[in-house]
Parts: structure tokens; C-alpha cells; sequence
């Protein structure tokens, strides 16, 4: 299936409206999501957390994170090329996905489409970075877009048909495109690495039957689209027919907020429906049609499947984008449809034998689907493992939205490795967000400075929260060094330690990074 | 008539209604009413947490008291919420004993407090109410008599157990727990590590009819609660001038 992809890489600034030339981030609990060219040339990177984008680039801006506002914007994006392109999907936003074939026949050959496409792209969001890519299947175009956004003309880039050529293209590619495009996990691409497997290449090298066996099902798609072969999850299908959900309007409506209410009752009913034969949709088809006979048909794609909330969230992205066009709507909206357009087996969350879900299990996972209705599952949080160092290291608040909440296995699995260096317990009950800068002076009043060899200049005698007056240190132990990541150069640190009481009854956490104070955590 | 002079809303006959609920429901067992707690909290709140009521956790180390009074229950297989607390340290929390995996927060998307309007707050609570038999929060974001009386109405109906840390607000609480360091141990001048940290405890409240005492480690030397020899007299002295 010869596909198109067309990737605007860091879409969250370019929707928030952050030129190239300003270092800015959005962040999304706490770490970097996206970042403009100029914060990329200092350095700043993907996953980042806020201090560690703040040291490398002390003017960067931050911009909170907004899936709906990228949502809105980028379908305003696709819009522009809406009409030479039929059956126009959203993959997220930032991607879009098309068959190639119709189009490039049209403007005469793929080479000529690509360009008229990305040129309608760049004349919509002129902030933006647009890279076009062709080839067999999602992952192999996906790459062959990603490669076109970051070469300096953004060139598009078109991968010749057949398998062959598919896999003499990704070859050299690194592994961790996997996991970048190919939406394939993160643990999986790092045991890869470590096993010494570092090229696509060299994964399409082993053979399938092993791969399967050592690394299992995710392990076989990986070396499926490797190789340059079918990158559909296994067991999709096209979606069976009379499953469309259409709910017609006597009174137009021209407000957003009503027509996602009853987006969220007809996405309820298609995933009862789909969910009764233990199915998901991954591929949705959501129509909108004003009295005047204007429309707005999108196709959006969700590869673990499109949840209720998933449904709801996609729609309200479409109809505000829509609904907030230059000029406005001709009239209010008489129809919405949803047709699921490719289906596959659920393999998500299944009732277990006994000992798996309780009924609190269940009123849970109720409670939090309500709740996430009504403030956005975007506002709900879990923890997550992830091992580390530092208090706030070893477990991370998980955003729900790209977490599992009746399957805990994945993000609290502790891999049972020692962390030389970490604090034993007891742990601060509690772990600043951001930590309060103090100084911490010793008798003659001098601030306490610690050497590189962990030599200290003086006995620490009283601490100054920021803001806060003077408190005296009845005892504490310290510096503890911490020397993280040492071989390399961006996320080197180090740091020390300190523990301390003060005559008020408090224990605390303090940190020296750079000869400055910081405390981190309350115990 | 006396009665029908009385504007009635739908909604206070709802209310009343769901009041009478409980005390016409089949009678059910105590126990059945309690969530567990853990024994070094036994002191204070007998054998256990009623359900549908409401607990205070005020003074030092208010945090860690509200987490250790939710770790049985929570280890037993219950939910908790937590509201307005994004900073709580996840790993003191898996080590006095919450279930991380039946742990779900409430904050705002960058993991900052949610800043919720009072009726998003409210209509929040109320699906967390349905759902959660424990709720941790802090600053609720609540003023009107009538709501927070709709709100503890569904705690009782629902049996789940708001647990408020810091000041309740317009809620009134069953029980309170306050709490005041004794102290830690093992930090020296220079040498040493944190170890454990002396708490006394004492318990008041309208289910009460004396104030209740309890000493316990909080963290003790693993991280959890641990019941504590209570002082000998010589020993509350400097106690009560190293916390003054």
C-alpha cells in the first residue's frame, strides 16, 4: 500500500505560535514535549525536565502543554490540502496519512504531488517545519517523512515500491526510529540496543522465527516493518458494516460544546458496539454536515485503538478547528456521523480470572472515566516506575492519557537493579516540583561552598529557605556526591547531597549544584 | 397547611431522601461499615476507619498521618484519590504502604495543583466520591454550606472515607489527628542519616468522648509506621523543649 506522511516535527510550539529563532519548549508534566529549532541548537531536547531545559538554556520559554489547542490548529493545517486529497487522516497531530496513488496520478507522478502538497502546507503554517515522505506501508513513509523534515531544503523524500527497496532504505536507520514512528516501546528498542542490535538492518538480519520466539509479538512487528513488510497490527480489518453511529439534528447547532456532548454519547454506543465482539477501532471516520451542506469528513488513527475518551477528544479537535475557520460556518451543524473505517481484536484490558479486577477495580476505572469527562484525563495522574537516584527519580507521576489504569503491569514493573548512590529509606513524603533555592551559611556567617573533591569550607550552621528567614541547623550529614550521566556531555551532573533539621523540627533534602543551594524534598 | 408552605426543592428531597437511606438500608455488620487501618493507629481510631466519615489530618507531618491512615486499606485493595497534593513523594508513599497501583492524582497537566472553579471541584469530588473509598485532599476548593453537606451526604450513602489534610475548610471532620514531632533520630552533626522520626499523635473529634493519645515512628527505619514507646517522664522534658 504505497502511503504518503507529511510531519511537522515539533507541532505543539509551531501551534502555540513560538517562532523558530525564540528558544522555547512546551512542556508536558514536567519534561520538554516539543522545542523550537533555536532551543534545539542550545541544546534542549525531548524529555527533558524543566530544570535541566532551564540550565542548558536559561532564556528558553516555556509554554504549557495543549492537546487541544494542537489538535485545533493542525486540523486548520490539513484543511489547506483537504480538497486535492481524499480520505485525509490524522495519524496525530503534526501527521498526517494519505494513499498516495489517487493523488500522484492527478498532479502527475508522486514527485509532482509531494511538492504541491508540501507547498500548501508551508503556506498554512508558515512557522513550520514540513517534511513529505512516500513509500510501502506507515513506518517506511513515516521514516522517509521524518528523514525529509530535517534535511535543510526539506526535500521530499520518496521510497521506491516493492520490499526491497523498502528494507535497502531503512537499513542503516537507527533502531530507535521503532519506537519514534513505528510506535513500538521503549523497552523493546533499549534491549535491542543493548543486545547489540543497532540498525533496522541489522534486526531484519535475524531470522523472523527467532525474533518471535526471543521477543514476542512486539518483537515480530518490530522485524516485520523492518524488513520493510506489512505494518499493520495483526488481525486488522476493514470495519464491518452497519456499525455507523449518525445522530441528525432538528434545530442547527452552531455551538461547540453541545456537539461534543453528543459526540461523547454516540462514541459510547460505537465502543459498546465494538467492545461486545471484543474490538477496538483504530481507524475512525467523523463527519460533520451544516444545513447549508458545508462538511468537514476527517479520518483519524489511533494505533492501540480509539477509546471513548480518545473518540470524544478527536472530534472536539475537528469541529473547533472547523468550526473556528476564517469567515465561520454558513450555519449550525444538522448532522454528525462516525464510521469506524478499520477495526482489530482488543488485546488492551481484559477481565482477568480470579484474583485479576474487583468490583473496586471496576467502580474505579468508572470514577476516573467520569472524572476525566469532566476536568480532561489530561489532569489525571498515576505513578509510574523508572528508576533513578534522586527522591523524585525513582517513581514518576504518568499522565493518564498515556498510561494504563487497570493494567499497572507495564509502568510499575521495578526492575530490581541496585541504584548505588540512592538515599535508603525512610523517603520525603514530600518532593518539590520545583526546588526552592537557600543558602546555607556556617558560624561566621559565610555561605558554605563545597569542593570538587566533597570538601567543605565550613560547618553549616543556619539555612535560609528562599524568602524565609534565618533557621538554625540542629543536625545533618553530608555532602553525599552524585556524578549522573557523566558520559554525556548534555545531561551530565553533578551534584551533592545533604540532609538537615532545623531547630523548628524539619527535616529536608538539600542539594549543591554549581555552588548554589537548592532543597528539593520535605521529609 | 403547615407543610406545603415549606418551598421544597427537588433537590433537598433528593438530599433527604439519600439521608434516610442509610438508616433504612438492611442493617449491615460494623465491620462491614469499617476500612482497615493500621495497629499503630489503633489508639486513635479503634478498629478502624467508618465509612463515610470524615478525617482531619492538622499539624506536623499531617501528609505522612493522612497516608499511614489510608496504607491498610489501600494494601487491602481499596482506591485512593489524591487531591491537591502533586508534590506527595511516591516512593514515601509505596514505602509506608499505599498500593501505587490503586493510587490515582488529580493535578494540573504540568503537575502543579489543579486550579478547578468550585463547581468543577464539586462535580470532581462527587465522580471521585462514587468510585474511590479513599480520598486524600488538601485546600478543598469548596464555600457553600449546601454543597459540602451534598458532598458528605454521598460519602455516607457511597461509605467511602475523605481523608483532609491541613485546614477542612467548611467540612467538619469526625475525628482530627494532630500531630507533633518529637524529633528524629540518627542525623548527627556531620555523620549519620536520617533514621526515623518520633510523632505523638493524639486523636479528637465528636465520635470521641476523650482525647486519645498514641507515640509512633513516623517513618520509622524502613519508611512505614511503627508503634513507639511512649517517653518515660525524664524523657518528655527534653522532648517538649527540643520540639519548643
Amino acid at each position: 500500500m504505497r502511503l504518503a506522511v507529511i510531519r511537522c516535527p515539533d507541532w505543539s510550539v509551531v501551534a502555540a505560535g513560538a517562532p523558530a529563532d525564540e528558544p522555547a519548549a512546551v512542556m508536558h508534566a514536567n519534561r520538554v514535549v516539543a522545542r523550537t529549532a533555536a532551543a534545539a541548537r542550545e541544546g534542549v531536547r525531548r524529555g527533558h525536565r524543566r530544570r535541566e531545559a532551564q540550565r542548558i538554556c536559561p532564556t528558553l520559554r516555556l509554554i504549557d502543554h495543549d492537546p487541544a489547542r494542537d489538535g485545533r490548529e493542525f486540523e486548520q493545517a490539513a484543511r489547506s490540502i483537504a480538497e486535492m486529497v481524499p480520505r485525509l487522516e490524522t495519524t496525530e497531530p503534526g501527521v498526517l496519512t494519505f494513499l498516495a496513488k489517487g493523488p500522484a496520478r492527478y498532479f502527475g507522478g508522486e514527485h509532482a504531488m509531494t511538492e504541491r502538497v508540501a507547498g500548501l502546507i508551508r503556506a498554512a503554517v508558515p512557522l513550520a517545519r514540513v517534511g513529505v515522505g512516500i513509500g510501502d506501508g506507515r513506518f517506511t513513509a513515516g521514516v522517509a517523512a521524518r528523514h525529509s523534515s530535517r534535511q535543510s531544503d526539506q526535500h521530499p523524500v520518496i521510497v521506491d515500491a516493492g520490499r526491497a527497496a523498502a528494507r535497502a532504505y531503512l537499513e542503516p536507520l537507527p533502531v530507535r526510529l521503532l519506537h519514534d514512528i513505528g510506535g513500538v516501546s521503549l523497552e523493546l528498542v533499549d534491549l535491542l540496543l543493548r543486545l547489540g542490535v543497532r540498525t533496522l538492518g541489522g534486526l531484519a538480519a535475524l531470522p523472523a522465527p527467532d525474533v518471535l520466539a526471543r521477543f514476542g509479538g512486539e518483537g515480530a512487528f518490530a522485524h516485520r516493518v523492518a524488513s520493510g513488510g506489512d505494518d499493520r497490527p495483526p488481525g486488522t480489518a476493514a470495519a464491518p458494516e452497519g456499525l455507523t453511529v449518525v445522530r441528525a439534528f432538528d434545530d442547527p447547532i452552531a455551538m461547540l460544546d453541545p456537539l461534543v456532548f453528543t459526540a461523547k454519547q454516540m462514541a459510547g454506543e460505537l465502543h459498546g458496539a465494538l467492545a461486545v465482539d471484543g474490538r477496538v477501532c483504530t481507524r475512525l471516520a467523523v463527519l460533520a454536515e451544516t444545513e447549508d451542506g458545508e462538511r468537514s469528513e476527517h479520518l483519524w488513527y489511533r494505533a492501540n485503538g480509539l477509546s471513548v475518551t480518545a473518540i470524544v477528544e478527536r472530534v472536539r479537535w475537528q469541529l473547533d478547528g472547523w468550526i473556528q475557520q476564517p469567515g465561520g460556518l454558513s450555519g449550525g451543524v444538522v448532522m454528525l456521523r462516525l464510521t469506524p473505517d478499520e477495526v482489530r481484536a482488543d488485546d488492551g484490558s481484559q477481565l482477568g480470572f480470579w484474583g485479576g479486577r474487583t468490583e473496586a477495580d471496576e467502580w474505579a476505572a468508572r470514577a476516573v472515566a467520569r472524572v476525566a469527562g469532566l476536568v480532561g484525563e489530561q489532569h489525571i495522574f498515576v505513578p509510574a516506575w523508572q528508576g533513578g537516584r534522586q527522591p523524585d527519580d525513582t517513581y514518576r507521576w504518568m499522565p493518564l492519557d498515556r498510561a494504563d489504569l487497570a493494567d499497572p503491569t507495564d509502568r510499575l514493573t521495578v526492575v530490581d537493579v541496585p541504584w548505588p548512590g540512592q538515599l535508603p529509606a525512610p523517603s520525603p513524603a514530600t518532593v518539590l516540583i520545583e526546588p526552592v533555592q537557600a543558602e546555607v551559611i556556617d558560624a561566621t556567617g559565610e555561605v558554605v561552598r563545597v569542593t570538587g573533591r566533597g570538601a567543605l569550607s565550613g560547618v553549616p550552621d543556619a539555612v535560609a529557605l528562599a524568602g524565609r528567614s534565618m533557621r538554625s541547623i540542629t543536625a545533618w550529614a553530608g555532602p553525599w556526591p552524585l556524578d549522573e550521566r557523566w558520559w554525556d556531555p548534555d545531561q551530565h551532573r553533578r551534584l551533592a547531597r545533604f540532609q538537615l533539621t532545623t531547630d523548628d523540627g524539619a527535616a529536608m533534602l538539600a542539594v549543591v549544584e554549581n555552588q548554589r543551594w537548592w532543597i528539593t524534598a520535605h521529609y | 397547611m403547615e407543610r406545603s408552605a415549606l418551598p421544597v426543592s427537588v433537590q433537598d428531597k433528593q438530599d433527604r431522601l439519600a439521608e434516610l437511606l442509610p438508616r433504612v438500608a438492611p442493617v449491615a455488620f460494623a465491620k462491614e461499615r469499617m476500612l482497615p487501618i493500621v495497629d499503630a493507629l489503633a489508639p486513635l481510631l479503634g478498629d478502624g476507619l467508618v465509612r463515610g466519615s470524615i478525617l482531619g489530618c492538622r499539624g506536623g507531618a499531617a501528609v505522612s498521618v493522612a497516608l499511614a491512615s489510608a496504607a491498610a486499606a489501600s494494601a487491602a485493595g481499596s482506591w485512593l484519590a489524591v487531591v491537591g497534593l502533586p508534590s506527595l513523594g511516591l516512593r514515601a508513599a509505596s514505602e509506608i504502604g499505599i498500593a501505587l497501583e490503586r493510587l490515582v492524582m488529580i493535578a494540573d497537566p504540568n503537575g502543579r495543583e489543579a486550579q478547578l472553579t468550585e463547581s468543577a471541584w464539586v462535580n470532581m469530588m462527587s465522580a471521585m466520591i462514587d468510585g474511590f473509598d479513599l480520598i486524600v485532599v488538601r485546600n478543598p476548593v469548596v464555600s457553600n454550606a449546601a454543597t459540602v453537606r451534598r458532598l458528605q451526604t454521598r460519602l455516607h450513602v457511597r461509605g467511602a472515607v475523605l481523608v483532609v489534610v491541613g485546614d477542612p475548610g467548611p467540612f467538619s471532620c469526625d475525628v482530627v489527628i494532630a500531630g507533633q514531632s518529637g524529633g528524629w533520630e540518627g542525623l548527627g552533626h556531620g555523620s549519620g542519616r536520617l533514621l526515623r522520626r518520633r510523632l505523638t499523635l493524639t486523636a479528637s473529634g465528636r465520635r470521641l468522648t476523650r482525647e486519645r493519645r498514641a507515640d509512633v515512628w513516623l517513618p520509622g527505619t524502613t519508611g512505614g509506621i511503627e508503634i513507639a514507646e511512649p517517653l518515660s517522664p525524664g524523657e518528655i522534658d527534653i522532648g517538649a523543649r527540643r520540639a519548643g
